[in-house]
């Protein structure tokens, strides 16, 4: 068998390379009609009403307004949001009414025949108007919620350490691009039951919204995932708002719909990643050794609480880094603003705050004048420390053979002593910025690096609240012939969930993989094993698969072993007794696993991944645009269960983290993307992306499935951005602490750094 | 304007369709034609995720008209290969982690079938250069490259002689 | 969202240039609006981002890319003639091209990626006249003359004449460009082409800067120049043309340049860049086009 680490082909990518696969907006369907969404134009508003021009032909389309939605809430963590704005207005892009109609044109013209009339007020579009509540829009002080860690005494350690350092490191919004725009299909069947097909991540998140804004019992309700087309957090929590719309329109017309946004109504209104102002304070010895770190963290959460207080809380609790310190103090909170609302992006909080710590562990550096890996390398944490929540590490901390695996490969310490960018001599590696005019060499090159950690599955209790279930079943194929199945709610988004799930029940039940089933996430048809999300689909979820698994094989093999026979024998005789047999199973948290969401005590997570990235970058000293040559990374992933999988998962993490690092910049004015297509916001293509050499590290965990897989989708997200910038100093001594390094912003530097 | 018949070479088989001439291939490909591998990730020329080959030569279909491929011969993602006859780059992509999420996929098999039977043997700058207009957020593109590089040795081996 | 209303409107394929002419004669006599498509690179893109009509007569398409009268390349002696409808792929394999207007093959290589190269032309580029066109700075360089024909003849306006104001051209409603007409650069000068885009590919140019320099017994006696993103048109940037006759680059200094690039452009603020920045670009492409100019005329 030996299905595990080996890198089978996906059993998705067949119908993937031949143009088979369907996504939502492939389906065909005589019938279904085309809704679109009216949205506000303005930040902040009252909302008087929407009007019909009564000029306009209105026959033959549906048009919906919040008078029409019975619950007009979207059930998350909170439920401010409404479905359609009835009252405030509280974002550019809020949608305000729905309409339908056979066809997209008719559609188009009734949008603009609608006039949403509204009141507007002065909106609060910065955090620090929120702070300063230059007007209430949430609450009575602007925060969705504040998250505070403390170990020890932050304020009195720094305050007797030799070296303190401060610096403050911000972060903008980030667009998630997944090539496929949101997309959803939705009807009633003659029972009042809700029918959706959707482009998502998580369906039942859908399934519990539509549930509360229906007012429907659990099996009124089947939320079925399509092929979708990337995800990257986007079709985490959003989704859910298109189907409400989607079930909404098909309510009123009594007909099915079907939504696919444009790229351009998909970057204006869907969710980005959360801007971030970030400060750390430090003390620590002459020698680099760390000490303590006082952290203040706000999120920039847009109009609605949505996920920020969950983004916030991973944001603060990976703040500190992957280094050993006896005394943290962490203050985090998530602001109200008049932008629309930010949500999960890959990395939830993490890259922003890992991004300001392994900014000041450069400044560290620099000021000590100690190699920047060498500062990190001293102060790694390792099995037997204790992280800022207290959690004592107790297994599975990879990360000191990372920062020497990656070392390793990149050449760091020769790159390091002198920049490849033949740098003047006694320039300490750094290449000058030569004066004005001169002809000197005008591209520079340097190494930079990072290391990092991310918290696997969900933070603190949530595993233990969520208690994935998944099941896996026995049954006749057409031929008779015994076969497997696995259910569970856990999506295939791109990044391989289906083929690891069957690599992982296929090795537990000592069969090969193509007598395994993966199952199309239905809610009808599966248990709920969570949203995918949070790193935790192949660890946890997975971990669930293989435990239901070979409870099925044991009970196969055991018929074998009372009753004779081969394996197959025992299944079929099992077949014959019972028609189709199931096994199911649920998470079981660690023994002894304690967090306490009052006082931010405990485990908060089950185990963490770690990495380390070295990026080598080319700077035009003329132009300022930065070119990534070469990415070096090393990542303990526990046990690579599919390597080329987890090699796609990280250089493509890696890259998404370039991108956010040098080019990506979502343009607001008064409240609005003005950049929303992708000629302006631009991500990497293939010519800007790095050579990467990416290393797997296994420090297995010892719950992990085939033998310790932990989670890593978002790990290389967190590592991607700082190595770059760290990179930029290295080659050109320009200092950013401040994404993106846009040439624009690098030559505003550079003229500092001149003076 | 009326729908008016419309002759082409569609993956090598003269059709005929009916569309109104300044409907965008794009769609005329996705809706009467029925093929919907091609795949509209922007619209506007920037993504590449409804590459075609229009007379041997890879363009995006959201911004060509209908009526402009009169005469001529179109080659989409479904003209490449079939489940029982993957072509070396269809099979070099599942193998090698060049698709995750699928969608850009049809448009890189396209703009690398275009590029193989220009250069059969292409090197790492002819295979991002030739890529260049297809944008890919998942895989980081280099197991994309490495599917193209494992596909021309393939494609070398199965030529007779 | 116009897009919706693409299928709406009129399409028709003239054979020949003739026909070309002859609707545009009627349609600019009554007033109406036609759209001479053919790479659709810029329209059809445009047609995604303007809001939709409100019930307007919509504008007859005519699809000139395979009207043989402005199509493909032409070499006669020392001149160049590019069809209108000559795609960036025909002009970047070009061979004479590539040998003596490596310029211009390398600007048609840098133009979004193959999918648009393949599509897009010189004379869709003209005409849609957007400040940031590549092939439009490029051609500036080479002083090329434009020739546009309606039923009536052929006309023909020096580039520097071309562009009147933000995306307008000295263009008629009744005339089509039907090719661009240059002299090939000397051989033995310098040429440079240098895109300074958002990204590696698929990019707009922040600032472009398309350079020729030629020499005659080694004294340089023609500096072509040709800016894109750094002014409502493409700039010419003539106080940098004088400078290089005279006082010549071996002598004219950084400062110099510098002052005559601030009087040639008026670089803005918009979402893909800012002022500041191009400026300081425009000056150093500048710099560094006359750094090379000068070994050449010093070894002469």
């Amino acid at each position: 068998m030996a299905l595990i680490g080996r890198s089978v082909p996906r059993p998705d990518g067949l119908a993937k390379v031949t143009g088979r696969a369907r996504y939502v907006d492939d389906v065909a369907e005589p019938g279904v009609l085309v809704g679109a969404t009216l949205r506000s134009t303005v930040a902040r508003g009252r909302l008087r009403g929407i009007v019909r021009d009564p000029s306009f032909d209105w026959s033959g389309l549906t048009v919906v307004t919040a008078e029409n939605v019975p619950a007009n809430v979207v059930a998350l963590i909170e439920e401010d949001q409404p479905v359609l704005a009835s009252d405030d207005v509280r974002h550019a892009g809020e949608p305000l009414a729905l309409v339908a109609g056979e066809d997209a044109l008719r559609v188009a013209r009734a949008l603009s025949h609608l006039r949403a009339d509204i009141e507007p007020l002065p909106p609060v579009l910065t955090v620090a108007d929120a702070l300063q509540r230059t007007a209430q829009i949430y609450g009575s002080d602007n925060v969705f919620r504040t998250v505070r860690i403390a170990k020890g005494d932050a304020a009195a350690a720094i305050a007797s350490c030799p070296v303190q350092l401060s610096g403050t490191y911000a972060t903008p919004h980030q667009e998630h691009v997944y090539l496929e725009p949101q997309g959803v299909r939705a009807s009633w069947d003659g029972n009042g039951g809700a029918h959706v097909l959707s482009s998502c991540q998580c369906p039942y998140y859908i399934h519990k919204g539509i549930k509360r804004t229906f007012g429907l019992t659990d099996e009124r309700v089947d939320v079925t995932q399509a092929v979708t087309g990337g995800g990257f957090g986007g079709k985490e929590e959003y989704p859910t708002i298109l189907a409400l719309h989607a079930l909404l329109l098909a309510r009123a017309s009594g007909r099915p719909v079907k939504m696919i946004y444009d790229r351009k109504e998909d970057i204006e209104a869907t969710t980005k990643r959360h801007p971030s102002v970030v400060t750390v304070t430090s003390g620590c010895d002459r020698d680099g050794t760390l000490r303590a770190v006082s952290i203040r963290v706000i999120l920039d959460g847009g109009a609605y609480v949505t996920l920020s207080p969950v983004v916030l809380s991973r944001g603060a609790l990976h703040a500190a880094g992957a280094y050993r310190w006896e005394h943290v103090s962490i203050e985090a909170q998530a602001v109200a603003t008049n932008t629309p609302p930010n949500g999960a992006f890959r990395g939830f909080g993490a890259p922003q705050t890992i991004w300001a710590i392994e900014r000041h562990m450069d400044r560290i550096a620099r000021t000590l004048r100690i190699d920047p890996l060498a500062l990190r390398e001293r102060n790694l944490l390792r099995v037997g420390d204790t992280t800022p929540t207290g959690q004592f590490l107790k297994e599975s901390v990879g990360v000191a053979r990372c920062v020497e695996e990656a070392k390793k490969a990149s050449r760091w310490d020769e790159k390091r002593r002198v920049a490849a960018g033949a740098p003047p001599a006694g320039a300490s590696g750094m290449f000058r910025l030569p004066p004005p005019g001169a002809v000197a060499a005008r591209k520079a090159r340097g190494v930079g690096a990072s290391v990092y950690l991310h918290g696997a599955g969900f933070t603190g209790s949530g595993e233990l609240a969520h208690r994935a279930r998944v099941a896996v079943d026995l049954f006749s194929d057409a031929a008779g012939k015994p076969r497997f199945r696995i259910r569970g709610a856990s999506t295939d988004i791109g990044q391989g969930t289906e083929t690891v799930f069957r690599q992982i029940a296929a090795e537990a039940l000592w069969v090969s993989m193509d007598r395994v089933d993966f199952t199309t996430p239905s809610t009808a048809h599966v248990p709920d094993s969570g949203p995918t999300v949070a790193s935790r689909t192949v660890m946890i979820v997975g971990g669930v698969v293989e435990a239901a698994a070979r409870a099925l094989f044991a009970l196969i093999e055991g018929d074998r072993q009372e009753k004779g026979g081969s394996f197959e024998d025992a299944a079929r005789r099992l077949l014959g007794e019972h028609g189709s047999l199931t096994v199911e199973r649920e998470y079981e948290p660690p023994p002894g696993h304690a967090w306490d969401d009052a006082t931010y005590r405990g485990d908060a997570y089950p185990v963490y991944g770690w990495g380390c990235a070295i990026a080598e970058v080319e700077v035009d000293l003329d132009t300022f645009e930065t070119t990534v040559l070469s990415l070096w990374s090393a990542h303990d992933v526990g046990k690579a269960i599919h390597p080329v999988n987890c090699k796609g998962q990280i250089e493509g993490g890696l890259l998404q983290a370039v991108g956010w690092a040098l080019q990506e910049n979502v343009v607001m004015r008064e409240g609005r993307v003005v950049n929303a297509r992708l000629t302006d916001y631009v991500i990497p293509t293939i010519l800007d992306a790095p050579r990467f050499t990416t290393i797997l590290v296994e420090d297995p965990y010892s719950r992990g499935p085939g033998g310790g897989a932990k989670g890593l989708g978002e790990l290389p997200m967190d590592g991607g951005a700082p190595a770059v910038a760290a990179a930029v100093e290295h080659a050109t001594g320009i200092v950013c602490d401040r994404l993106p390094l846009l040439p624009e912003e690098l030559y505003a530097l550079s003229k500092e750094v001149r003076r | 304007m009326k729908a008016v018949k419309i002759r082409c070479t569609l993956n090598g088989r003269p059709v005929t369709v009916e569309a109104p001439p300044a409907a965008r291939l794009l769609d005329v490909l996705r809706g009467p034609l029925g093929l919907t591998g091609t795949k509209e990730g922007c619209g506007e020329g920037e993504c590449g995720s409804c590459t075609v080959l229009l007379d041997g030569a890879p363009v995006n279909a959201c911004l060509v008209l209908v009526g402009q491929v009169e005469g001529r011969a179109v080659r989409t993602v479904e003209g490449l290969g079939d489940l029982a006859d993957l072509s070396p780059l269809q099979e070099a992509f599942v193998k090698e982690g060049g698709s995750q999420c699928g969608i850009c996929t049809p448009g890189f098999l396209v703009s690398a079938e275009a590029l193989l039977a220009a250069i059969p043997q292409p090197g790492e700058t002819d295979i991002r250069e030739a890529l260049a207009g297809n944008l890919c957020r998942c895989t980081g593109y280099q197991r994309i490259v490495e599917a193209v590089k494992v596909a021309s040795k393939e494609r070398a081996s199965r030529e007779p002689g | 969202m116009s897009l919706a209303e693409l299928p709406l409107h009129a399409f028709e394929r003239p054979g020949s240039l003739a026909d070309v002419c002859a609707t545009l004669s009627r349609r600019a006599g009554k007033g109406e609006e036609t759209v001479l498509l053919a790479g659709g690179t810029d329209w059809v893109v445009a047609q995604h981002m303007s809001p939709l009509s409100l019930g307007g007569e919509l504008p007859l398409v005519l699809d000139v890319s395979r009207v043989p009268e402005i199509r493909g390349i032409r070499i006669t002696g020392e001149r160049a003639a590019i069809g209108a409808a000559a795609t960036y792929l025909e002009v970047r394999h070009h061979a004479v091209l590539t040998r003596r207007v490596p310029m211009l093959t390398a600007m048609a290589r840098d133009v979004g990626a193959l999918q648009i190269q393949a599509r897009g032309t010189l004379g869709g580029n003209l005409a849609t006249a957007s400040p940031a066109a590549d092939g439009s700075a490029a051609l500036m360089a080479l002083d090329a003359d434009v020739i546009l024909a309606n039923v009536h003849g052929e006309r023909r306006v020096p580039i520097g004449q071309w562009f009147t104001g933000y995306r307008r051209t000295a263009r008629a409603d009744d005339e089509i460009i039907v090719r661009i007409e240059f002299t090939l650069p000397r051989t033995g000068g310098h040429q440079l082409w240098r895109k300074v885009g958002t990204r590696a590919a698929q990019s707009i140019s922040k600032v472009a800067l398309a350079a020729i320099g030629e020499y005659e017994r080694g004294r340089c006696v023609r500096v072509g120049l040709g800016m894109g993103s750094v002014a409502p048109v493409t700039a010419s940037l003539p106080t940098v043309r004088a400078l290089a006759v005279s006082p010549g680059p071996q002598v004219v200094t950084d400062e110099h340049l510098d002052a005559a690039v601030r009087r040639d452009i008026s670089p803005i603020d918009d979402v893909r860049s800012t002022a500041a920045y191009r400026a300081h670009v425009a000056s150093a492409l500048v710099r560094g086009f006359f750094h090379t100019l000068r070994p050449v005329s010093s070894a002469g």
